[in-house]
């Protein structure tokens, strides 16, 4: 089989409008044209889904979600400013980690790598 | 990618990865890349995996060797096949457990399974035009 890319990461929510309008109002991520509970990042879509709705328990998904932004310690602040809850920012050796939480308490990683790759 | 609605927001440039907890890295990195047959980035730390969807990332950490606690993830993520019938008899021959029928949502198929840590995955396929005419 041939996986051609990934259409779609699924983000747990409790409350998808909210979820929606904050990705985009604090993110700026664009809502999609075609579905309501989804949000653009240029290369792949986020797709909100209620759990509880189906009857399964809800969780936040704590293994990270990876944005790129110019400058981590700038987009913290902008999102803490914002009312998100901070966990950290780690300095890797090859790129900054910034975690923050989203109001589902999902974790996003506010990302860039500033070390070239090099070949092992 | 469809969208027309932007703000500044922080200014995501894009998605780099997707984390992939598991507890035992040698059986992940032989599901991704054998099984499922994504291709592994050859550049990165043996200690973080990573594979290469074609659009993002795959990054495959160890969370009980950081200290932190296992928790597999339950939100699945969506991997684009041609056929998901034909995806899904393959990797059952493989040995992969799929959650119940393959569902039809109207405009797309998807099959629900996990990879050997539980991490919920999909594949998935849109059938269906968007309402402008255009196809995935």
């Amino acid at each position: 089989m041939n996986v051609e890319q990934v259409d779609f990461v699924s983000v747990p929510t409790r409350d998808a409008a909210r979820a929606v309008a904050w990705y985009l109002d604090v993110l700026g991520l664009p809502v999609s044209d075609y579905t309501e509970a989804e949000v653009e990042t240029p290369n792949v879509t986020l797709s909100f889904w209620v759990p509880e709705e189906d009857n399964i328990p809800f969780a936040p998904n704590e293994s990270g979600i990876a944005l790129r932004v110019a400058d981590v310690h700038e987009a913290v602040e902008e999102v803490k400013a914002a009312g998100a809850e901070v966990v950290g920012i780690e300095d890797t050796g090859v790129c900054h980690m910034g975690f923050v939480k989203d109001p589902d308490g999902n974790v996003l990683i506010l990302h860039k790598r500033y070390a070239p790759r090099v070949p092992r | 990618m469809h969208n027309s609605q932007t703000t500044a927001g922080i200014g995501v440039e894009r998605t780099d990865f997707v984390g992939i907890p598991t507890r035992d890295r040698e059986r992940t990195v032989k599901f991704y890349g054998e099984t499922l047959g994504i291709v592994p980035n050859r550049r990165t730390h043996e200690n973080f995996p990573e594979f290469e969807t074609g659009n993002v990332t795959l990054a495959v950490f160890h969370p009980e060797e950081m200290g932190m606690e296992f928790k597999p993830n339950a939100n699945p993520i969506a991997l684009r096949v041609r056929d998901v019938e034909q995806a899904r008899k393959k990797l059952e021959a493989a040995g992969v457990e799929f959650h119940g029928e393959t569902y039809d949502s109207g405009v797309c198929h998807m099959a629900f399974f996990s990879d050997p840590d539980g991490n919920a995955l999909m594949l998935h396929r849109r059938y269906a035009p968007y309402s402008d005419g255009s196809t995935p």
